[in-house]
């Protein structure tokens, strides 16, 4: 058995010309990826059926997917709807999200290029950097009560410093060839900052956002879960102390799935914005 | 002349910063004194918190516990973190069979796991690791796949014209030429693990730093959770640094920013 012949094994090299599939989609990857999902949800429902794991510790698939339809217009047992729960949460972290964008990238781009801003602006950062948004939790309840606008400042926070971060190394890294350039030809400071520094910055202030909303979406879940009438993290706190494991889970997957949508989303848009940037 | 100026500028302007939000917070703290404490206040209930233990437990233990959880569910994470991110980017297999679960659970946010968990093992020690240990996982299995599919293919190929045989290739090539992604993820799941250990305390515990910041917030002890933010800050910067000197000792080779 010569290591060079079994090609299967490497995944390393990208070989387009070998290991055409004799269908497009019954191919052996796609057939152990169902395997192992089927496995993954049989092994699933039958450690809860038969009775090894307690129902009252794990919901079968079947029972989720059924409370999860259920649930559309169900308001038992933490009275509401999932859609009610869902489009709490999706706004808090909308509004929170969207103001810390507007305010933190403006910022964070002109601390990469003026230098007063950032020498007074900057300081401020590296303190707060360290210190995780869902520390903030406590002493915006403290402030604020545990309202809309409690969480709205937490979820600001949580995206507000990455957005800054990000924009600000966007533009202190573009290439100083491109800034003589412009220079050169006498572009001025203002033109050079709009012209030059912000296109080359859009990849680093989009891998921003992608954290910021990230950071958003999960300390938004966290801060429902501490404070709160309404949204994901409540419902799927109030799963946890009526015992519905299905609740939860129906819970996780809401936040799971609406968080990849929206990093999605924004691939989506960031793609739109800089065409000139695939990835990978 | 005048670029000399601006250089002192520029040398004042952070110090300016500073007083003037040192300012405005004393200005605040003394319009509302029972939401905002003062600067001095925080620093008397820091130095209070040195001598007078919380909830029977000492700043240092505090501090400790979470520490040790945070470590301890590290620990497991870049094991077994690291193994299934070879796997998954080494062999495909592995990543058909691994990959659909995984990429399933991946965007639930380790906080979403909180109540579950809590459900499953109560809140004891169990918990804390479990959902730290989510935390850190995640970034680690991603970074060691993404670091192992990016080696460069000319260097497995050479390898594998030397005769070396699958073992010596992962072991000689692939891993050397992928640590600093793997660090990378050490990196971010470490970070990620610090925030869940807060999360996971301040939903339900009887010590660590997240404890202390919720018994602050229960008691409208403001001054006391600003001291906890801080704790967990220093804390956080100073792991953050200590894996970044790691990160230099062990590829050298890397220079970094």
């Amino acid at each position: 058995m010569q290591p060079a012949t079994q090609r299967s094994k490497v995944s390393v090299v990208p070989q387009p010309e070998a290991a055409k599939p004799a269908h497009p989609w019954l191919n052996r990857r796609t057939v152990l990826s169902f395997a192992s999902m089927s496995t993954f949800l049989l092994g699933w429902q039958f450690l809860v059926s038969s009775g090894i794991v307690h129902k009252r510790l794990l919901a079968p698939p079947i029972v989720v997917i059924q409370t999860f339809i259920t649930k559309f217009v169900d308001t038992t047992p933490d009275g509401a709807t999932l859609q009610e729960h869902f489009i709490t949460s999706l706004v808090l972290a909308l509004i929170g999200f969207v103001s810390a964008i507007g305010i933190g990238t403006p910022l964070g781009l002109c601390m990469g290029w003026y230098r007063g801003i950032d020498a007074v602006a900057h300081p401020l950062f590296e303190l707060m950097r360290p210190v995780p948004p869902i520390a903030w939790i406590p002493l915006s309840i403290l402030w604020l009560g545990v309202g809309l606008v409690a969480k709205a400042f937490i979820i600001f926070v949580a995206a507000f410093v990455p957005c800054v971060i990000n924009s600000h190394a966007g533009v202190k890294m573009t290439s100083p060839v491109l800034i003589n350039v412009a220079r050169t030809c006498g572009a001025s400071s203002w033109q050079i900052f709009t012209r030059v520094c912000l296109p080359y910055a859009i990849p680093l202030v989009f891998a921003g956002f992608r954290i910021s909303l990230g950071s958003a979406w999960s300390t938004l879940v966290a801060a429902e879960l501490l404070a709160a009438t309404c949204g994901l993290g409540y419902m799927i706190q109030m799963g946890r102390t009526m015992i519905r494991p299905d609740i939860i889970i129906v819970g996780m997957l809401t936040i799971g799935f609406t968080g990849a949508v929206m990093s999605w989303g924004l691939d989506r848009i960031e793609r739109r914005l800089a065409p000139w940037r695939s990835k990978r | 002349m005048t670029s000399n100026a601006r250089q002192i500028t520029y040398r004042l302007l952070p110090v300016c910063s500073f007083v003037v939000v040192l300012s405005l917070w004393s200005v605040v703290s003394k319009v509302k004194p029972d939401m905002v404490p003062s600067p001095l206040e925080v620093v008397q209930r820091f130095r209070e918190l040195l001598v007078a233990p919380i909830g029977q437990i000492s700043l240092g233990k505090h501090i400790w516990m979470s520490l040790q959880r945070v470590l301890t569910a590290f620990s497991l994470a870049s094991i077994i973190g690291v193994i299934l991110g070879l796997l998954m980017g080494w062999n495909e297999d592995a990543q058909a069979i691994v990959g659909p679960v995984f990429e399933l659970l991946r965007p639930i946010p380790p906080i979403a796991w909180i109540p579950l968990v809590i459900l499953w093992l109560g809140i004891e020690e169990s918990p804390k690791i479990f959902i730290v240990f989510i935390g850190a996982v995640i970034p680690i299995v991603l970074n060691t796949q993404t670091g192992i599919k990016l080696v460069d293919p000319l260097l497995v190929k050479a390898a594998r014209v030397m005769k070396a045989n699958e073992f010596q290739i992962l072991r000689e090539v692939v891993m050397p030429a992928a640590t600093p992604a793997i660090f990378a993820g050490l990196k971010t799941g470490l970070g990620t693990g610090w925030m869940c250990v807060l999360a996971a305390e301040m939903v339900g515990a009887k010590s660590g730093v997240g404890f202390l910041i919720i018994r602050g917030m229960e008691s409208g002890d403001s001054a006391l959770i600003i001291c906890s933010m801080v704790i967990i800050g220093i804390v956080g910067a100073c792991i953050s640094i200590v894996l970044s000197r790691m990160e230099r000792w062990l590829c050298p080779w890397r220079a970094i920013l």
